[in-house]
């Protein structure tokens, strides 16, 4: 048998002050980490959730997203009466044709971002049905109206209810506000369609059509169809996939914090390392003794080893606590983050850090404990008896 | 370990330990042979420097020696690797150190127990034994207390404790009252004579105490890694005993 457990644990209890520090940059890390991680995973959640299953997304054939696509009337005239599309209670059927554009806006704190206006048809409402009016009206079509999300809300000049918000060439009143389930719809401002192409000057009236299909067997026959229409060349796909596919851009971010989360890492192993080869320095004639007293190289290492273990894992906990608390004090006071970097547009995210993100900080301080730990922990074990208790 | 009462339990046979300092060599012990019979209390004696911890070392498999043999109850030390070693002095062997070195965030029992943890006794049984070592030295009320709340004196019987709880036939002890006052260390070393009377233990003791002639069964001189012999180690005897002004130990041989 070893040493037990309770040896390593009121050892870093022993030394409060020092295993507070390093514990302190561990938590440092694993706030940043979890934060940064938390954002980004976010905002893929909002993208995601966007997405609806029984949807499919027509744009033209090589665009990879609706700001960069452009539609006839003519292609949406013919494809609105495709087999296979939901139809609503007067038997219109469910095809919602959309046009995408990103002006600036400017924020309520002088900034200026792009948000995502998106021009609609009534019939948008049924095609999207996580959006609902939350207060206020819907828009009436050719009336300047607009209805802007959750997001949006307060957060640019203009963007609240009875308000006037000034982009393109108009004023638009802002008649209604909406939510959607969190997803990204909520950080973007409607209006009517047609008005919308006039004053961005298009020469297409669209940007694309999403399609509620009637029966989910529908919906690859649908897509085959359109994608095969010689007509005019259009690429359709399941609307989660395009969601999907947008947030594919939050990987690259991923794999950009996991790098900076991993150096960070680095230098607090190197604080964890410091730390506990203090203690080896400190307890050199102590191990001597365990060592004299017949404890093994292997019980001393790993004893070793789980006190800088036990020191990452405090620094793990207090740093999970705070950037749990951080994050609910940042939606409390800001609502929702704004996040450019996924698409051209902002997207206006409500920060959550998963359990998934503290997972990866917890495998980082872990990581820390035992790298940091394991120079220390073997010098400890090859300490000798006699040069050990020589120190005495 | 069994060995029969006055064979000897301990073989020292031509040692020598060396240590290497960067190109300087230092000679800490020369051809040492010495015989210690099971159930002695032994002293080495000498002035600083005359490798008396070395040896005691080299006998408790601390440290193994440049040259020749020190064999245990039959165990040739040297044929151990060093995790055989380490196991063999869990088992074998009692450590007393001057500083007493006990674990500062362990309570007394802890400490006590911690060489059982080398053993398959469970936990009930370790905590027992522990407490019963303790009795032993007379620490009974102080089972949870942690070393920095304990006199030296209190200290070093709980080293003692630690050296006996795992019922070892040798107990070895490197200036065990070095750093305690003259009350106290009277009471170390008779408690030390206690272990060899009332439980048959071997005890070998490094010392400059001059005290510690009125204990020992056999005291053993060395200077400068040489151990003395007939006139020398006599004459260091009554060195030692003049500046005690004790009397009563028999000399060696
Ligand atoms: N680990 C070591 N490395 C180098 N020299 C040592 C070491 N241990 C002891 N010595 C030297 O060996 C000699 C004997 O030391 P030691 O046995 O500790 O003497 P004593 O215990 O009698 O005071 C001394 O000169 C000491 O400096
Ligand atoms: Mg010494």
């Amino acid at each position: 048998m070893g040493l037990p457990l309770s040896y390593s644990l009121r050892n870093v209890g022993a030394r409060r002050g020092r295993t507070l520090m390093t514990a302190g940059v561990v938590a440092l890390v694993v706030v940043a980490c979890s934060l940064f991680l938390g954002l980004i995973s976010s905002l893929k959640r909002t993208l995601v959730s966007t997405g609806d299953a029984r949807n499919i997304v027509v744009m033209r054939k090589g665009s990879d997203n609706d700001g960069s696509s452009q539609l006839t009337l003519e292609a949406y005239q013919a494809i609105r009466f495709f087999d296979g599309i939901a139809r609503d209670a007067q038997d219109q059927p469910l095809a919602s044709p959309e046009l995408v554009v990103q002006p600036f806006f400017r924020t309520r704190e002088g900034g200026r971002e792009n948000v995502l206006v998106r021009g609609v048809e009534p019939v948008a409402l049924a095609v999207h049905d996580n959006v609902r009016i939350v207060e206020g009206r819907m828009l009436t079509p050719s009336s300047g109206e607009a209805i802007v999300g959750r997001g949006v809300l307060g957060r640019y000049a203009g963007a609240s209810l009875g308000d006037d918000l000034e982009f393109g060439r108009a004023r638009w009143h802002v008649v209604g506000i909406f939510d959607a389930d969190g997803s990204s719809f909520e950080s973007e401002v409607w209006v009517d369609v047609r008005e919308l192409a006039n004053d961005a000057k298009r020469p297409f009236p669209y940007s694309g059509v999403r399609i509620r299909v009637a029966r989910p067997e529908q919906l690859e026959p649908l897509i085959r169809r359109i994608d095969d229409d010689p007509r005019f060349a259009l690429e359709a796909e399941r609307e989660t996939e395009y969601y999907a596919k947008q947030s594919e851009s939050a990987n690259t971010l991923y794999v950009l914090v996991v790098g900076i989360a991993v150096l960070a890492g680095i230098g607090a192993g190197f604080g964890a390392a410091n730390t506990m080869y203090a203690a080896v320095q400190a307890r050199t004639a102590e191990i001597g003794t365990l060592r004299a007293l017949g404890f093994s190289r292997g019980a001393i290492l790993t004893s070793f080893q789980v006190e800088a273990l036990a020191v990452a894992a405090i620094g793990f906990v207090l740093g999970a606590l705070c950037s749990l608390a951080l994050s609910a004090c940042l939606r409390r006071l800001l609502g929702g983050i704004g996040f450019g970097a996924a698409t051209f547009t902002v997207n206006v995210i409500t920060l959550r850090v998963s359990a998934a993100d503290l997972l990866f900080a917890l495998l980082l301080a872990l990581v820390i404990g035992t790298a940091g730990g394991f120079g220390p922990a073997w010098r400890a074990a090859r300490l000798r008896p006699i040069e050990a208790l020589r120190k005495a | 370990m069994d060995a029969t009462p006055g064979a000897p339990l301990i073989q020292i046979r031509d040692v020598s330990r060396r240590y290497v300092r960067g190109v300087d060599e230092v000679h800490a012990l020369e051809r040492v042979s010495l015989d210690i019979p099971a159930g002695h209390f032994v002293g080495f004696m000498g002035p600083s420097g005359s490798g008396k911890s070395t040896l005691l070392n080299l006998v408790s498999g601390i440290d193994r020696p440049s040259e020749g043999d020190v064999i245990v109850a039959g165990q040739r030390l040297n044929d151990l690797s060093e995790d055989e070693l380490a196991r063999w002095r869990a088992r074998h062997v009692g450590l007393i150190f001057q500083f007493f070195n006990l674990i500062p965030v362990l309570s007394a029992r802890d400490n006590v127990a911690l060489p059982l943890l080398l053993t398959k006794l469970d936990k009930a049984e370790r905590v027992r034994r522990a407490e019963t070592a303790l009795r032993v030295v007379g620490l009974e009320d102080r089972l949870d207390h942690y070393p920095r709340t304990l006199s030296g004196g209190e200290q070093q019987r709980v080293a003692i404790a630690r050296a006996i709880v795992t019922d070892p036939d040798l107990i070895v002890a490197d200036e065990p009252t070095g750093d305690l006052d003259a009350r106290n260390a009277e009471a170390i070393l008779d408690l030390l004579r206690q272990l060899r009377q009332h439980f048959g233990k071997t005890v070998v003791m490094v010392t400059h105490d001059p005290r510690a002639l009125r204990f020992v069964d056999d005291a053993y001189h060395l200077d400068k890694g040489v151990l003395l012999e007939g006139e020398e180690a006599a004459r260091a005897q009554e060195a030692i005993r003049v500046s005690a002004g004790a009397a009563g130990a028999r000399g060696p041989r």
